[in-house]
């Protein structure tokens, strides 16, 4: 994987969790299942590496995590959003969209000047 | 609660990469990444996986286990720490923060508190200031520590500091291997002629290899190399930086200019850089010099060498030694005339001392007496605070005792004890920082540069971390006594109550009267060091010079050598000055004189005639040789016992005479007449008839008689840089001008030099004493500030503990008077404790001071049991309110219940 693709992975992973973890506090585990039903399993190639991710976000103080017990009785690490988080995910929504949008603008164009 | 066992530090620094911490963290993490894979695996399986198919799947969707693994510890890692550090930062601010708000509360104690702590740690500071930058820093030269003082001693011929002659020079820079290299010095004022007036500077005339010996090459142009120096070499000079500021504007072009100096036309041929000194700061001129080794006579150098690395003073002075024994075996007619005597039976030696301890000698043992008086302050002063602490910790238990019971840890009250003391100490320390440095400023100038090196003395680096480390230290050690006290089992609901058992009341007044007793004790040493040294400078003061110096203006007119080839033109010329200057208003008299007392001596050997010099050494002993013109006695006040003064009928083409002291006539004529007797100096073969007989003067050192004296006619041993001595009636800046007029009228390029008042300068030879007398005397009395607050304040809270027993005993017909003489007694009996302590360390500290005393025992009867009782008398004294107040006890108390 080249570098970029690296980065803007990494970047998006980070969205994708602050948004998963937007609805209620979850474990890891779930975090996975979550972003592989939202993005159809195009994201998460290797689902390890979301942990270094959960762990950074949690350092950042973006989400805080907690022992629990999950559905089927064992113990879980849970993660939950902070109000840090919370304004992060809005502040880099917006990024993400304003970029997407004017990206995906470009490629519009670019491609009908193509045919 | 029990304390012990678990007796974790308290201001445990956060601990990085801890190894418990790092364990668990693994734990969590391989629970969590195990937790995923199994819960994907019971997902695949009930999609219809095997177990081996779902495990193998799961396993491989999951990715590099071990890489993710390690990225998430390395996370979790820094994580930890940035915690741990944050936790420790937010609980010390917490800590801050109550203990602030405690202080606050409490503005008597602390200020109190850190004003005592500021005393001791800013008179501390202060002389740490001192020692460190005059005693303990380097001197200014690359590798200072190798430089050493060479100069040689003669105890025999009464020659205890003999300079060096310039054979001595050569021989040493020869024979003594240890040296690297060796220069030798003679300072010499010089006069300087050119566009504005004549200006005497002072020189220190080099020898070659000076520069290279201390190793500190020119900012500018350049040093001289050894090479350089012959006696064909035309004179060239080395200038000081300040000298080159004020007079060439620290232009760079003055390379190579020439000036006149002495009527010789001298090139520049460089700058020293600012901060070069020797001796001294501030040196105008280097002028180096050839110093020609046929000479022979002639012992007016001082030494300087380098040692090579790795050798040590002692060999190099035996070295040294070996070749001034050299010298004098083929110098005995020299030394010994027909007699000769083999040096290694003498006393005579070369001495090399270090640099550093040569230049401080004098202040050394001074510092080093202050320095230990203002560490007993401290002590002092952190012996009163840590009763006042601890007192305030006993008013405070109920507090402490809430605090543990609703669940704070011992060791987390401890600790905020500790906070507390060092936020005081921290604060007295800052107000102490700044006292010491006012006080080093303001002592600068007020010394007037009488101590070596006082110039360059500043607060530094080393010094901050002194007064930091100090206060932090006795923050801790007075902050320590609370915590001691908390140490102790004790019930809870005493505590909580504010009753202590009888027996905790008892640890806590030990503790206090051991303080007491110990700053009472160490007050005495301090008053009686200072008493002492009080007695001794007055002793000192008082003693009687046997001349007058008050109202004596002495100047130096160092005629042009250029105009006064021949000498004896200098005779007539100094008697025409004093005549005119003798005729000016407001002058009592004048005379001219070849030394100014209270400054070098310049001792002569001599022979009596038909007296067998002293067995000995075979030679005569040592007189302090000086010429004078008649009139010179009478300025002094000197008084004639008998004899004659010089007149001005002696004359060079007149008998050769001279006059001597007491000392010197008691010697060899012990009852009889001296009159008419005989005697020449060593240097020449001249005999003089004695003509008159002085009272003896103390001139060198007010301490001590020192050498006898012998005094010649001006005009019959012509000087070419007489003194006038001049005694005026009263005013001394109107006459100055007056003799500066009439001596540039007769005299034009003569500039008057070194002018001064004599008893400015018998005051300045005493102005170390003066210092250390002063100093100590000051740091005696806060001592017994100290004290007389410490005391008051534990009998004070004495009484106060003992209130409702004091009521008991007047509601029960006790009469008040009673009560106040148990507490005297109580306070009378700390007092004598204190004291007894007191007068034995004193006695063991005061042997210290033996060399700084003149005149007075360092067991003085009379100051001991003088101060001891005046300080019992101040200890009882200070009981007196607080008995008052134990009088006043209201009966009405005995009955109150809590």
């Amino acid at each position: 994987m080249a570098d970029a693709e690296i980065d803007l992975l990494r970047s998006s992973l980070d969205l994708l969790i602050l948004k998963a973890l937007s609805w209620s506090p979850m474990h890891g585990y779930a975090i996975s299942e979550w972003i592989d039903d939202a993005t159809r399993s195009v994201l998460l190639v290797e689902e390890g590496t979301l942990y270094p991710a959960l762990h950074r976000l949690e350092r950042r103080g973006w989400i805080a995590a907690e022992w629990g017990v999950s559905e089927n009785n064992r113990k879980a690490k849970f993660y939950s959003m902070t109000p840090a988080g919370r304004a992060r995910l809005r502040a880099e929504s917006r990024v993400w969209q304003r970029n997407a949008d004017a990206i995906a603008g470009v490629l519009r164009r670019s491609s009908s000047d193509a045919s | 609660m029990s304390s012990g066992k678990r007796w974790r530090p308290l201001f445990r620094l956060p601990r990085f990469g801890h190894r418990a911490i790092s364990r668990e963290l693994e734990h969590q993490l391989d629970d969590e990444l195990a937790f995923h894979i199994r819960m994907r695996e019971e997902r695949l399986a009930k999609l219809g996986l095997s177990p081996q198919e779902a495990r193998a799947d799961a396993l491989a969707r999951f990715g590099d286990h071990e890489r993710i693994r390690a990225e998430c510890l390395t996370i979790d890692r820094q994580y930890a720490r940035e915690m741990t550090m944050m936790d420790w930062v937010e609980s010390l601010a917490a800590d801050l923060r109550f203990a602030l708000r405690t202080l606050r509360r409490a503005p008597a104690f602390t200020v109190i508190t850190a004003l005592t702590l500021a005393l001791g740690v800013g008179a501390t500071t202060a002389i740490f200031t001192l020692v460190h930058g005059i005693l303990l820093r380097p001197l200014p030269y690359p590798h200072a520590e190798q430089l050493v003082r060479v100069i040689q001693s003669y105890p025999e011929k009464g020659l205890d500091l003999w300079p060096l002659s310039r054979q001595n020079a050569a021989a040493y820079k020869k024979d003594v291997t240890d040296f690297s290299h060796f220069g030798a010095y003679y300072p010499e004022g010089v006069t300087l002629t050119g566009d504005g007036a004549p200006e005497r500077l002072m020189a220190v005339h080099v020898t070659g290899d000076f520069f290279e010996t201390l190793g500190v090459p020119a900012t500018l142009g350049r040093t001289v190399r050894d090479s350089e120096v012959t006696k064909a070499s035309a004179p060239v000079a080395v200038l000081g930086y300040g000298f080159w500021q004020s007079h060439f504007g620290g232009n760079a072009s003055v390379v190579g200019k020439t000036i006149d100096l002495d009527g010789t036309p001298t090139q520049i041929i460089g700058v020293m850089p600012q901060g070069f000194s020797f001796w001294r700061p501030d040196i105008p001129l280097f002028l180096p010099f050839a110093a020609d080794p046929t000479k022979r006579y002639g012992w007016f150098l001082g030494g300087v060498g380098r040692l090579k690395p790795g050798v040590t003073v002692t060999h190099a002075e035996h070295q040294a030694t070996g070749s001034m024994w050299n010298w004098a075996r083929t110098n005995k007619d020299l030394l010994w005339g027909s007699k000769p005597i083999a040096p290694e039976t003498t006393h005579m030696r070369a001495i090399v001392t270090p640099l550093q301890t040569t230049i401080t000698g004098d202040v050394r043992r001074p510092l080093l007496v202050l320095q230990a008086a203002v560490a007993l302050l401290l002590l002092i002063a952190i012996a009163n605070v840590a009763t006042l602490v601890s007192s305030r910790a006993a008013a405070r238990t109920p507090e402490i005792a809430v605090r543990t019971a609703l669940g704070a840890s011992t060791r987390r009250v401890a600790r905020q004890l500790i906070t507390e003391s060092l936020v005081v100490a921290a604060v007295g320390g800052i107000i102490g920082l700044v006292l010491a440095a006012a006080a080093v400023r303001s002592f600068a100038l007020w010394s007037n540069n009488a101590l070596p090196r006082i110039r360059e003395v500043g607060v530094d680096w080393q010094v901050l971390a002194f007064a930091l480390g100090i206060s932090i230290a006795s923050g801790v050690l007075f902050g320590l006594a609370p915590v001691f006290r908390m140490a102790r089992g004790r019930r809870l609901a005493d505590d909580l109550a504010g009753t202590q058992k009888a027996s905790a009341r008892t640890t806590t007044r030990r503790l206090n009267n051991t303080m007491i007793v110990t700053q009472i004790a160490l007050s005495l040493v301090l008053l009686v060091s200072a008493g002492l040294l009080i007695k001794s400078f007055r002793r000192l003061v008082q003693t009687d010079l046997g001349f007058e110096p008050r109202g004596v203006l002495t100047a130096t007119v160092p005629f042009p050598m250029k105009k006064y080839m021949n000498r004896d033109a200098a005779g007539p010329a100094t008697a025409s000055i004093v005549e005119r200057v003798r005729r000016l208003p407001g002058v009592r008299e004048a005379a001219a004189t070849t030394r100014v007392p209270f400054t070098g001596v310049n001792t002569d050997g001599f022979i009596v005639e038909g007296r067998q010099p002293p067995p000995n050494a075979g030679a005569e002993t040592q007189v302090v040789q000086s010429a004078v013109t008649p009139g010179y006695f009478s300025v002094l006040q000197q008084p004639l016992r008998y004899g004659r003064d010089f007149t001005t009928s002696d004359r060079d083409s007149s008998l050769a005479v001279v006059i001597v002291d007491d000392a010197f006539a008691s010697r060899f004529w012990k009852g009889q007449d001296a009159i008419g007797k005989r005697m020449h100096f060593t240097g020449d073969m001249t005999w003089r008839t004695i003509v008159g007989v002085t009272s003896s003067v103390r001139d060198q050192d007010a301490a001590e008689e020192g050498l006898p004296h012998a005094y010649t006619p001006f005009a019959q041993e012509p000087n070419l840089e007489p003194v006038l001595a001049i005694a005026t009636n009263g005013e001394v800046a109107p006459v100055l001008a007056e003799v500066r007029r009439a001596v540039s009228e007769l005299e034009p390029g003569a500039p008057l030099a070194n002018v001064r008042v004599l008893s400015d300068g018998v005051s300045q030879a005493l102005a170390n004493r003066r210092m250390t007398e002063i100093l100590l005397t000051a740091f005696a009395l806060l001592a017994l500030l100290l004290a007389v607050v410490g005391i008051y304040g534990v009998m004070i809270l004495y009484v106060t503990s003992r209130l409702r027993e004091f009521g008991i005993r007047i509601a029960i017909g006790a009469e008040p008077s009673r009560v106040v003489r148990l507490v005297l007694r109580e306070g009378l009996v700390l007092g004598v404790a204190g004291v007894g302590l007191g007068v034995a360390g004193a006695l063991i500290a005061t042997r210290w001071l033996e060399s700084l005393l003149y005149r007075v025992s360092p067991t003085d009867p009379l100051v001991f049991a003088g101060l001891a009782i005046a300080l019992l008398a101040v200890a009882v004294a200070s009981c007196y309110r607080p008995a008052r107040r134990a009088a006043a006890a209201d009966p009405a108390l005995a009955l109150r219940v809590d």
